[in-house]
Protein backbone atom coordinates (compact mmCIF):
# COMPACT_ATOMS: atom_id res chain seq x y z
CA UNK A 1 0.00 0.00 0.00
CA UNK A 2 1.37 3.37 -0.91
CA UNK A 3 0.40 6.64 0.66
CA UNK A 4 1.88 8.57 -2.22
CA UNK A 5 -0.61 10.15 -4.57
CA UNK A 6 2.05 11.75 -6.70
CA UNK A 7 2.57 10.24 -10.12
CA UNK A 8 6.21 9.93 -11.07
CA UNK A 9 7.90 10.76 -14.32
CA UNK A 10 10.07 8.13 -15.95
CA UNK A 11 13.20 10.05 -14.98
CA UNK A 12 12.25 10.20 -11.33
CA UNK A 13 11.76 6.44 -11.38
CA UNK A 14 15.15 5.93 -12.99
CA UNK A 15 16.80 8.03 -10.29
CA UNK A 16 14.95 6.15 -7.53
CA UNK A 17 15.97 2.76 -8.95
CA UNK A 18 19.53 4.00 -9.23
CA UNK A 19 19.59 4.98 -5.55
CA UNK A 20 18.06 1.61 -4.65
CA UNK A 21 20.73 -0.15 -6.70
CA UNK A 22 23.49 1.63 -4.77
CA UNK A 23 21.95 0.61 -1.46
CA UNK A 24 21.52 -2.93 -2.76
CA UNK A 25 25.21 -3.22 -3.64
CA UNK A 26 26.19 -1.75 -0.27
CA UNK A 27 23.97 -4.21 1.61
CA UNK A 28 24.57 -7.35 -0.38
CA UNK A 29 28.17 -7.13 -1.51
CA UNK A 30 29.75 -8.05 1.87
CA UNK A 31 27.50 -11.11 2.11
CA UNK A 32 28.11 -12.18 -1.49
CA UNK A 33 31.84 -11.72 -1.02
CA UNK A 34 31.78 -14.02 2.03
CA UNK A 35 29.93 -16.66 0.02
CA UNK A 36 32.40 -16.44 -2.87
CA UNK A 37 35.44 -16.53 -0.59
CA UNK A 38 34.11 -19.50 1.35
CA UNK A 39 34.42 -21.75 -1.72
CA UNK A 40 37.93 -20.61 -2.64
CA UNK A 41 41.16 -22.28 -1.61
CA UNK A 42 43.34 -20.51 0.91
CA UNK A 43 45.75 -19.47 -1.84
CA UNK A 44 42.95 -18.09 -4.05
CA UNK A 45 41.75 -15.74 -1.29
CA UNK A 46 45.23 -14.19 -1.11
CA UNK A 47 45.42 -13.32 -4.82
CA UNK A 48 45.13 -9.63 -5.69
CA UNK A 49 43.36 -8.69 -7.95
CA UNK A 50 40.71 -11.12 -6.71
CA UNK A 51 39.59 -13.73 -9.22
CA UNK A 52 35.90 -14.07 -9.91
CA UNK A 53 36.24 -17.16 -12.10
CA UNK A 54 37.69 -20.15 -10.34
CA UNK A 55 36.90 -23.77 -9.54
CA UNK A 56 34.84 -23.76 -6.32
CA UNK A 57 35.85 -26.12 -3.55
CA UNK A 58 33.99 -27.25 -0.44
CA UNK A 59 37.24 -27.76 1.46
CA UNK A 60 36.48 -25.03 3.99
CA UNK A 61 33.09 -26.55 4.77
CA UNK A 62 34.65 -29.99 5.19
CA UNK A 63 37.13 -28.44 7.60
CA UNK A 64 34.24 -27.29 9.80
CA UNK A 65 33.25 -30.93 10.21
CA UNK A 66 36.73 -32.45 10.53
CA UNK A 67 37.97 -29.60 12.74
CA UNK A 68 35.37 -30.38 15.39
CA UNK A 69 33.59 -27.05 14.87
CA UNK A 70 30.19 -28.67 14.46
CA UNK A 71 29.96 -28.72 18.22
CA UNK A 72 29.48 -24.93 18.30
CA UNK A 73 26.64 -25.26 15.83
CA UNK A 74 25.10 -27.99 17.95
CA UNK A 75 25.45 -25.79 21.06
CA UNK A 76 23.91 -22.79 19.32
CA UNK A 77 20.96 -24.81 18.03
CA UNK A 78 20.32 -26.33 21.45
CA UNK A 79 20.58 -23.01 23.28
CA UNK A 80 18.28 -21.27 20.80
CA UNK A 81 15.54 -23.92 20.88
CA UNK A 82 15.57 -24.41 24.64
CA UNK A 83 15.41 -20.63 24.94
CA UNK A 84 12.33 -20.45 22.70
CA UNK A 85 10.51 -23.05 24.81
CA UNK A 86 11.44 -21.47 28.15
CA UNK A 87 10.80 -17.91 26.97
CA UNK A 88 7.32 -18.77 25.66
CA UNK A 89 6.36 -20.90 28.67
CA UNK A 90 7.29 -18.13 31.07
CA UNK A 91 6.44 -15.00 29.12
CA UNK A 92 2.95 -15.92 27.89
CA UNK A 93 1.33 -16.31 31.34
CA UNK A 94 3.30 -13.38 32.73
CA UNK A 95 2.35 -11.10 29.83
CA UNK A 96 -1.28 -12.19 30.02
CA UNK A 97 -1.44 -11.50 33.75
CA UNK A 98 0.14 -8.09 33.31
CA UNK A 99 -2.21 -7.23 30.43
CA UNK A 100 -5.41 -8.28 32.19
CA UNK A 101 -4.87 -7.42 35.84
CA UNK A 102 -3.96 -3.78 36.08
CA UNK A 103 -2.28 -2.50 39.21
CA UNK A 104 0.40 -0.09 40.35
CA UNK A 105 2.69 -3.08 40.78
CA UNK A 106 2.37 -3.90 37.09
CA UNK A 107 3.50 -0.46 36.03
CA UNK A 108 6.69 -0.76 38.08
CA UNK A 109 7.41 -4.20 36.66
CA UNK A 110 7.30 -2.58 33.23
CA UNK A 111 10.05 -0.23 34.34
CA UNK A 112 12.30 -3.13 35.38
CA UNK A 113 11.80 -4.74 31.99
CA UNK A 114 12.91 -1.56 30.31
CA UNK A 115 16.06 -1.17 32.41
CA UNK A 116 17.23 -4.63 31.42
CA UNK A 117 16.70 -3.69 27.77
CA UNK A 118 18.59 -0.43 28.21
CA UNK A 119 21.39 -1.65 30.46
CA UNK A 120 24.71 -2.17 28.72
CA UNK A 121 25.24 -5.86 28.03
CA UNK A 122 28.47 -5.97 30.03
CA UNK A 123 26.54 -4.50 32.97
CA UNK A 124 24.24 -7.51 32.85
CA UNK A 125 26.99 -10.03 32.32
CA UNK A 126 29.19 -8.84 35.21
CA UNK A 127 26.69 -9.89 37.94
CA UNK A 128 25.69 -12.95 35.86
CA UNK A 129 29.31 -14.07 35.62
CA UNK A 130 29.79 -13.91 39.40
CA UNK A 131 26.72 -16.09 39.99
CA UNK A 132 27.45 -18.61 37.23
CA UNK A 133 31.03 -18.90 38.44
CA UNK A 134 29.84 -19.39 42.03
CA UNK A 135 27.45 -22.13 40.87
CA UNK A 136 30.32 -23.77 38.94
CA UNK A 137 28.30 -23.64 35.72
CA UNK A 138 30.92 -21.86 33.59
CA UNK A 139 31.42 -23.31 30.09
CA UNK A 140 28.00 -24.99 29.97
CA UNK A 141 25.22 -24.32 27.48
CA UNK A 142 22.91 -24.09 30.47
CA UNK A 143 24.70 -20.94 31.68
CA UNK A 144 24.31 -19.30 28.27
CA UNK A 145 20.63 -20.26 28.23
CA UNK A 146 19.98 -18.51 31.53
CA UNK A 147 21.84 -15.40 30.39
CA UNK A 148 19.88 -15.22 27.13
CA UNK A 149 16.62 -15.73 28.95
CA UNK A 150 17.47 -12.63 30.94
CA UNK A 151 17.13 -10.51 27.80
CA UNK A 152 14.54 -12.56 25.93
CA UNK A 153 12.01 -12.78 28.75
CA UNK A 154 11.55 -9.03 29.29
CA UNK A 155 11.41 -8.48 25.53
CA UNK A 156 8.89 -11.27 24.95
CA UNK A 157 6.72 -10.15 27.84
CA UNK A 158 6.82 -6.59 26.55
CA UNK A 159 5.72 -7.59 23.04
CA UNK A 160 3.03 -10.05 24.17
CA UNK A 161 1.63 -7.74 26.83
CA UNK A 162 1.10 -5.04 24.23
CA UNK A 163 -0.60 -7.53 21.93
CA UNK A 164 -2.84 -9.04 24.62
CA UNK A 165 -4.00 -5.58 25.69
CA UNK A 166 -5.37 -4.96 22.20
CA UNK A 167 -7.43 -8.16 22.10
CA UNK A 168 -11.18 -7.72 22.60
CA UNK A 169 -11.98 -8.73 26.15
CA UNK A 170 -15.63 -9.75 25.55
CA UNK A 171 -14.94 -13.28 24.28
CA UNK A 172 -12.76 -14.03 27.27
CA UNK A 173 -15.45 -12.72 29.60
CA UNK A 174 -18.12 -14.91 28.09
CA UNK A 175 -15.80 -17.91 28.43
CA UNK A 176 -15.28 -17.06 32.08
CA UNK A 177 -19.05 -16.81 32.59
CA UNK A 178 -19.43 -20.23 31.00
CA UNK A 179 -17.27 -21.60 33.79
CA UNK A 180 -13.82 -21.75 32.25
CA UNK A 181 -11.00 -20.64 34.54
CA UNK A 182 -8.36 -18.11 33.56
CA UNK A 183 -5.84 -20.70 32.48
CA UNK A 184 -8.36 -22.46 30.23
CA UNK A 185 -9.38 -19.10 28.75
CA UNK A 186 -5.74 -18.31 28.06
CA UNK A 187 -5.04 -21.65 26.38
CA UNK A 188 -8.28 -22.07 24.40
CA UNK A 189 -9.18 -18.51 23.45
CA UNK A 190 -6.26 -16.12 23.80
CA UNK A 191 -3.47 -18.33 22.45
CA UNK A 192 -5.09 -19.29 19.10
CA UNK A 193 -5.86 -15.65 18.26
CA UNK A 194 -2.36 -14.56 19.32
CA UNK A 195 -0.51 -17.13 17.26
CA UNK A 196 1.07 -14.64 14.80
CA UNK A 197 2.55 -12.60 17.65
CA UNK A 198 3.72 -15.74 19.46
CA UNK A 199 5.50 -16.86 16.29
CA UNK A 200 7.12 -13.42 16.05
CA UNK A 201 8.33 -13.67 19.64
CA UNK A 202 9.65 -17.19 19.04
CA UNK A 203 11.59 -16.08 15.95
CA UNK A 204 13.02 -12.99 17.63
CA UNK A 205 14.02 -15.11 20.64
CA UNK A 206 15.76 -17.53 18.31
CA UNK A 207 17.53 -14.75 16.41
CA UNK A 208 18.73 -13.13 19.63
CA UNK A 209 20.08 -16.39 21.05
CA UNK A 210 21.67 -17.40 17.79
CA UNK A 211 23.34 -14.02 17.22
CA UNK A 212 24.33 -13.15 20.78
CA UNK A 213 28.06 -12.90 21.37
CA UNK A 214 29.14 -11.23 24.62
CA UNK A 215 27.31 -13.43 27.15
CA UNK A 216 28.36 -16.62 25.42
CA UNK A 217 31.93 -15.33 25.09
CA UNK A 218 32.23 -14.51 28.80
CA UNK A 219 30.47 -17.62 30.07
CA UNK A 220 32.05 -20.28 27.85
CA UNK A 221 35.60 -21.17 26.93
CA UNK A 222 35.67 -24.57 25.30
CA UNK A 223 32.83 -27.08 25.52
CA UNK A 224 29.97 -24.58 25.55
CA UNK A 225 31.22 -22.28 22.77
CA UNK A 226 28.51 -20.95 20.43
CA UNK A 227 28.75 -20.02 16.74
CA UNK A 228 29.29 -16.24 17.23
CA UNK A 229 32.06 -16.99 19.73
CA UNK A 230 33.63 -19.32 17.19
CA UNK A 231 33.45 -16.63 14.48
CA UNK A 232 35.02 -14.03 16.77
CA UNK A 233 37.79 -16.34 17.95
CA UNK A 234 38.65 -17.37 14.37
CA UNK A 235 38.63 -13.72 13.29
CA UNK A 236 40.93 -12.89 16.18
CA UNK A 237 43.59 -15.51 15.46
CA UNK A 238 46.67 -14.69 13.45
CA UNK A 239 46.51 -17.78 11.24
CA UNK A 240 44.02 -16.12 8.87
CA UNK A 241 42.38 -19.12 7.29
CA UNK A 242 40.10 -16.85 5.25
CA UNK A 243 38.00 -19.53 3.48
CA UNK A 244 37.33 -21.30 6.79
CA UNK A 245 36.34 -18.03 8.50
CA UNK A 246 34.02 -17.22 5.60
CA UNK A 247 32.48 -20.69 5.67
CA UNK A 248 31.79 -20.47 9.41
CA UNK A 249 30.27 -17.02 8.87
CA UNK A 250 27.99 -18.41 6.16
CA UNK A 251 26.97 -21.17 8.57
CA UNK A 252 26.20 -18.51 11.17
CA UNK A 253 23.96 -16.73 8.64
CA UNK A 254 21.87 -19.76 7.61
CA UNK A 255 18.97 -18.98 10.00
CA UNK A 256 18.96 -15.37 8.79
CA UNK A 257 18.78 -16.54 5.16
CA UNK A 258 15.92 -18.90 5.95
CA UNK A 259 13.97 -16.42 8.05
CA UNK A 260 14.28 -13.46 5.74
CA UNK A 261 12.81 -15.38 2.81
CA UNK A 262 10.33 -17.66 4.57
CA UNK A 263 8.95 -15.85 7.59
CA UNK A 264 9.99 -12.26 6.98
CA UNK A 265 6.62 -10.77 7.89
CA UNK A 266 6.85 -12.24 11.40
CA UNK A 267 10.26 -10.71 11.93
CA UNK A 268 9.14 -7.34 10.65
CA UNK A 269 6.04 -7.46 12.83
CA UNK A 270 8.08 -8.31 15.93
CA UNK A 271 10.75 -5.71 15.29
CA UNK A 272 8.42 -2.85 14.42
CA UNK A 273 5.60 -3.60 16.86
CA UNK A 274 8.15 -3.78 19.62
CA UNK A 275 9.39 -0.43 18.47
CA UNK A 276 6.11 1.34 17.91
CA UNK A 277 4.42 0.25 21.14
CA UNK B 1 -8.86 -12.01 42.84
CA UNK B 2 -7.91 -15.58 43.69
CA UNK B 3 -7.95 -16.55 40.01
CA UNK B 4 -5.61 -13.68 39.21
CA UNK B 5 -2.95 -14.57 41.72
CA UNK B 6 -3.04 -18.22 40.68
CA UNK B 7 -1.94 -17.26 37.18
CA UNK B 8 0.21 -14.31 38.10
CA UNK B 9 2.28 -15.70 40.96
CA UNK B 10 4.03 -18.69 39.38
CA UNK B 11 5.10 -16.83 36.27
CA UNK B 12 6.18 -13.72 38.15
CA UNK B 13 7.94 -15.78 40.82
CA UNK B 14 10.22 -17.06 38.09
CA UNK B 15 10.38 -13.98 35.91
CA UNK B 16 10.74 -11.15 38.42
CA UNK B 17 13.93 -12.38 40.15
CA UNK B 18 15.56 -13.18 36.80
CA UNK B 19 14.75 -9.72 35.52
CA UNK B 20 15.41 -7.74 38.70
CA UNK B 21 18.46 -9.60 39.95
CA UNK B 22 21.18 -8.30 37.58
CA UNK B 23 20.23 -4.66 38.10
CA UNK B 24 20.10 -4.96 41.89
CA UNK B 25 23.31 -6.96 42.10
CA UNK B 26 25.02 -4.53 39.72
CA UNK B 27 24.36 -1.63 42.13
CA UNK B 28 25.66 -3.71 45.01
CA UNK B 29 28.85 -4.59 43.15
CA UNK B 30 29.52 -1.02 42.07
CA UNK B 31 29.90 0.03 45.73
CA UNK B 32 32.51 -2.62 46.48
CA UNK B 33 36.12 -3.22 45.68
CA UNK B 34 35.43 -6.42 43.80
CA UNK B 35 38.38 -7.89 41.96
CA UNK B 36 38.26 -11.37 40.53
CA UNK B 37 40.74 -13.82 42.11
CA UNK B 38 41.04 -11.59 45.20
CA UNK B 39 38.97 -13.11 47.97
CA UNK B 40 38.34 -10.01 50.04
CA UNK B 41 35.42 -7.85 48.95
CA UNK B 42 35.44 -4.41 50.57
CA UNK B 43 32.65 -1.83 50.79
CA UNK B 44 34.18 1.39 49.49
CA UNK B 45 31.24 3.76 48.96
CA UNK B 46 31.57 5.61 45.66
CA UNK B 47 35.28 5.14 45.15
CA UNK B 48 34.78 3.07 41.97
CA UNK B 49 32.75 5.89 40.46
CA UNK B 50 35.34 8.47 41.48
CA UNK B 51 38.20 6.41 40.07
CA UNK B 52 36.54 5.88 36.75
CA UNK B 53 35.28 9.40 36.15
CA UNK B 54 38.66 10.94 36.94
CA UNK B 55 40.61 8.51 34.73
CA UNK B 56 42.09 9.74 31.48
CA UNK B 57 40.70 6.80 29.54
CA UNK B 58 37.14 7.57 30.59
CA UNK B 59 37.30 11.04 29.06
CA UNK B 60 38.87 9.76 25.85
CA UNK B 61 36.30 6.98 25.60
CA UNK B 62 33.56 9.52 26.19
CA UNK B 63 34.70 11.50 23.15
CA UNK B 64 35.01 8.40 20.98
CA UNK B 65 31.60 7.12 22.11
CA UNK B 66 30.04 10.52 21.34
CA UNK B 67 31.47 10.52 17.80
CA UNK B 68 30.54 6.89 17.17
CA UNK B 69 27.00 7.15 18.52
CA UNK B 70 26.39 10.55 16.94
CA UNK B 71 27.64 9.64 13.47
CA UNK B 72 26.14 6.18 13.43
CA UNK B 73 22.73 7.38 14.63
CA UNK B 74 22.72 10.23 12.14
CA UNK B 75 23.56 8.10 9.11
CA UNK B 76 21.36 5.11 9.96
CA UNK B 77 18.43 7.45 10.45
CA UNK B 78 19.08 9.57 7.38
CA UNK B 79 19.62 6.63 5.02
CA UNK B 80 16.85 4.62 6.68
CA UNK B 81 14.43 7.49 6.13
CA UNK B 82 15.52 7.91 2.49
CA UNK B 83 15.03 4.18 1.86
CA UNK B 84 11.65 4.16 3.59
CA UNK B 85 10.46 7.14 1.50
CA UNK B 86 11.65 5.53 -1.73
CA UNK B 87 10.14 2.13 -0.99
CA UNK B 88 6.86 3.75 0.00
CA UNK B 89 6.51 4.85 -3.62
CA UNK B 90 4.69 2.81 -6.20
CA UNK B 91 7.74 1.01 -7.56
CA UNK B 92 7.88 -2.39 -9.20
CA UNK B 93 9.79 -4.99 -7.19
CA UNK B 94 9.73 -3.05 -3.94
CA UNK B 95 8.82 -6.22 -2.04
CA UNK B 96 12.04 -7.86 -3.22
CA UNK B 97 14.10 -4.81 -2.26
CA UNK B 98 12.47 -4.74 1.13
CA UNK B 99 13.27 -8.41 1.74
CA UNK B 100 16.89 -8.03 0.67
CA UNK B 101 17.36 -4.84 2.71
CA UNK B 102 16.13 -6.62 5.85
CA UNK B 103 18.92 -9.18 5.69
CA UNK B 104 21.80 -7.32 7.43
CA UNK B 105 19.54 -6.55 10.41
CA UNK B 106 19.25 -10.20 11.37
CA UNK B 107 22.69 -11.62 10.63
CA UNK B 108 24.96 -11.99 13.68
CA UNK B 109 26.82 -8.72 14.47
CA UNK B 110 30.08 -10.66 14.79
CA UNK B 111 29.64 -11.76 11.18
CA UNK B 112 28.99 -8.16 10.15
CA UNK B 113 32.21 -7.19 11.93
CA UNK B 114 34.17 -10.00 10.32
CA UNK B 115 32.79 -9.30 6.83
CA UNK B 116 33.98 -5.69 6.97
CA UNK B 117 37.27 -6.62 8.61
CA UNK B 118 37.87 -9.01 5.71
CA UNK B 119 36.82 -6.49 3.03
CA UNK B 120 38.97 -3.72 4.51
CA UNK B 121 42.04 -5.88 5.13
CA UNK B 122 44.95 -4.13 3.47
CA UNK B 123 46.50 -7.35 2.11
CA UNK B 124 43.66 -9.60 0.98
CA UNK B 125 40.52 -7.42 1.30
CA UNK B 126 38.51 -6.51 -1.77
CA UNK B 127 38.21 -2.88 -0.68
CA UNK B 128 41.32 -2.39 1.45
CA UNK B 129 43.70 -4.45 -0.71
CA UNK B 130 42.28 -3.95 -4.20
CA UNK B 131 40.01 -0.94 -4.69
CA UNK B 132 41.69 1.56 -2.37
CA UNK B 133 45.25 0.97 -3.67
CA UNK B 134 43.83 1.67 -7.16
CA UNK B 135 42.45 4.95 -5.83
CA UNK B 136 45.85 5.79 -4.39
CA UNK B 137 45.52 4.75 -0.74
CA UNK B 138 47.96 2.00 0.22
CA UNK B 139 47.86 2.02 4.03
CA UNK B 140 45.92 -0.12 6.44
CA UNK B 141 42.47 1.22 7.26
CA UNK B 142 41.94 -0.58 10.54
CA UNK B 143 45.48 0.37 11.57
CA UNK B 144 44.83 4.09 11.18
CA UNK B 145 43.12 5.69 14.21
CA UNK B 146 40.77 8.02 12.31
CA UNK B 147 39.97 5.63 9.49
CA UNK B 148 39.40 2.75 11.94
CA UNK B 149 36.74 4.79 13.72
CA UNK B 150 35.16 5.62 10.36
CA UNK B 151 35.26 1.93 9.40
CA UNK B 152 33.45 0.73 12.54
CA UNK B 153 30.85 3.46 12.03
CA UNK B 154 30.32 2.24 8.48
CA UNK B 155 30.02 -1.40 9.56
CA UNK B 156 27.47 -0.38 12.19
CA UNK B 157 25.49 1.66 9.66
CA UNK B 158 25.51 -1.39 7.40
CA UNK B 159 24.15 -3.74 10.03
CA UNK B 160 21.68 -1.38 11.71
CA UNK B 161 20.23 0.82 8.96
CA UNK B 162 17.74 -1.92 7.93
CA UNK B 163 16.05 -1.84 11.33
CA UNK B 164 15.64 1.94 11.13
CA UNK B 165 14.26 1.51 7.63
CA UNK B 166 11.65 -1.00 8.82
CA UNK B 167 10.52 1.14 11.76
CA UNK B 168 10.30 4.30 9.65
CA UNK B 169 8.47 2.48 6.85
CA UNK B 170 5.90 1.26 9.37
CA UNK B 171 5.51 4.84 10.58
CA UNK B 172 5.16 6.07 7.02
CA UNK B 173 2.48 3.52 6.17
CA UNK B 174 0.36 4.55 9.13
CA UNK B 175 -0.13 8.11 7.83
CA UNK B 176 -3.77 8.45 6.69
CA UNK B 177 -3.90 8.97 2.87
CA UNK B 178 -6.59 11.65 3.08
CA UNK B 179 -4.00 14.07 4.48
CA UNK B 180 -2.29 13.91 1.09
CA UNK B 181 -5.53 14.34 -0.82
CA UNK B 182 -6.10 17.61 1.01
CA UNK B 183 -2.55 18.66 0.17
CA UNK B 184 -3.09 17.87 -3.49
CA UNK B 185 -6.18 20.04 -3.60
CA UNK B 186 -4.13 22.84 -2.06
CA UNK B 187 -1.59 22.33 -4.85
CA UNK B 188 1.34 21.29 -2.63
CA UNK B 189 4.17 19.51 -4.44
CA UNK B 190 6.01 16.42 -3.15
CA UNK B 191 8.65 18.32 -1.18
CA UNK B 192 6.09 20.63 0.41
CA UNK B 193 4.00 17.59 1.38
CA UNK B 194 7.11 15.93 2.79
CA UNK B 195 7.97 18.99 4.83
CA UNK B 196 4.48 19.81 6.12
CA UNK B 197 2.67 16.46 6.21
CA UNK B 198 4.97 13.43 6.07
CA UNK B 199 7.70 14.43 8.48
CA UNK B 200 5.42 15.98 11.14
CA UNK B 201 3.14 12.91 11.01
CA UNK B 202 6.17 10.66 11.50
CA UNK B 203 7.41 12.57 14.51
CA UNK B 204 6.82 9.81 17.04
CA UNK B 205 8.09 7.05 14.75
CA UNK B 206 11.28 9.03 14.16
CA UNK B 207 11.80 9.69 17.86
CA UNK B 208 11.20 6.04 18.74
CA UNK B 209 13.68 5.02 16.05
CA UNK B 210 16.12 7.54 17.53
CA UNK B 211 15.74 6.15 21.05
CA UNK B 212 16.20 2.56 19.91
CA UNK B 213 19.17 3.51 17.77
CA UNK B 214 20.80 5.54 20.51
CA UNK B 215 20.52 2.74 23.09
CA UNK B 216 21.73 0.21 20.56
CA UNK B 217 24.75 2.21 19.33
CA UNK B 218 25.68 3.30 22.86
CA UNK B 219 25.82 -0.34 24.00
CA UNK B 220 27.31 -1.85 20.84
CA UNK B 221 30.24 -4.13 21.50
CA UNK B 222 30.59 -7.07 19.15
CA UNK B 223 31.09 -5.38 15.78
CA UNK B 224 33.88 -3.18 17.15
CA UNK B 225 35.31 -6.03 19.20
CA UNK B 226 35.72 -8.23 16.13
CA UNK B 227 37.00 -5.45 13.84
CA UNK B 228 39.50 -3.62 16.05
CA UNK B 229 39.08 -4.71 19.71
CA UNK B 230 39.02 -0.98 20.48
CA UNK B 231 42.31 -0.26 18.72
CA UNK B 232 44.57 0.84 17.23
CA UNK B 233 45.61 2.08 20.66
CA UNK B 234 42.27 3.16 22.04
CA UNK B 235 41.03 4.85 18.84
CA UNK B 236 37.77 2.87 18.68
CA UNK B 237 37.39 2.14 22.40
CA UNK B 238 33.81 3.14 23.12
CA UNK B 239 32.33 2.74 26.61
CA UNK B 240 31.30 -0.91 26.21
CA UNK B 241 34.83 -1.85 25.12
CA UNK B 242 36.31 0.12 28.02
CA UNK B 243 33.94 -1.69 30.38
CA UNK B 244 34.88 -5.01 28.88
CA UNK B 245 38.57 -4.21 29.36
CA UNK B 246 38.16 -3.10 32.98
CA UNK B 247 35.96 -6.05 33.87
CA UNK B 248 37.41 -8.96 31.98
CA UNK B 249 41.02 -8.02 31.31
CA UNK B 250 41.85 -6.10 34.51
CA UNK B 251 39.27 -8.23 36.40
CA UNK B 252 38.11 -5.12 38.26
CA UNK B 253 34.44 -6.09 38.33
CA UNK B 254 33.44 -3.38 40.83
CA UNK B 255 34.72 -0.61 38.58
CA UNK B 256 33.14 -2.22 35.51
CA UNK B 257 29.83 -2.28 37.38
CA UNK B 258 30.26 1.40 38.19
CA UNK B 259 30.83 2.22 34.51
CA UNK B 260 27.74 0.18 33.58
CA UNK B 261 25.66 2.24 36.01
CA UNK B 262 27.08 5.51 34.66
CA UNK B 263 26.11 4.32 31.16
CA UNK B 264 22.66 3.31 32.35
CA UNK B 265 22.10 6.76 33.86
CA UNK B 266 23.24 8.44 30.62
CA UNK B 267 20.91 6.18 28.63
CA UNK B 268 17.94 7.03 30.84
CA UNK B 269 18.67 10.78 30.70
CA UNK B 270 18.94 10.85 26.91
CA UNK B 271 15.88 8.64 26.35
CA UNK B 272 13.84 10.72 28.79
CA UNK B 273 14.81 13.90 26.96
CA UNK B 274 13.78 12.31 23.66
CA UNK B 275 10.51 10.96 25.03
CA UNK B 276 9.64 14.41 26.34
CA UNK B 277 10.14 15.82 22.85
CA UNK B 278 7.73 13.23 21.53
CA UNK B 279 4.94 14.50 23.77
CA UNK B 280 5.28 18.22 23.08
Amino acid sequence: MSTSIYTRSVWTRVVLYFVLAIFLVFFLFPIIWLIISSVKTHYQTLVIPPKLIFKPTAAAYRKIITGGMLRSFKNSIMISFIDIVLALLLSIPAAYSLARFKSKFNENIGFWFLTVRMAPAFGVIVPMYIVIRYLKLLDTTFAVNIAHLLINLPFGIWLLKGYFEELPIEIEESALIDGANRLQTLIRIVLPTSLPMIISVAILTFMFSWNEFLFAFVLTSNKGVTVPVLVASLAGTMTFDWPLMCAVSIGAMIPAFIFVFVVQRYIVRGLTLGALK
Amino acid sequence: MKEQTKLLLPSLAVVAPIVAFPTVFLFYMSLHQWILFIQEIKFIWLENFYNIITSQEFLQSFGITAIFVGASTFFTLLFGLALALILNEDLKGKGVFRTLFTLPAIIPPVVAGFAWKFLLNSEVGFIGGYILPHLGYEGSILGNPQLALLAVIMADVWSRMPLMFLILLAGLQSIPPDLYEAAEIDGANYWKALRYITLPSMRSAIIIALIIRFIDAFNLLETIFVMTSGGPGIATQTFPLLGWKIGFQYYNLGEAAALAIIMLIMTILVSQALIRRMRT
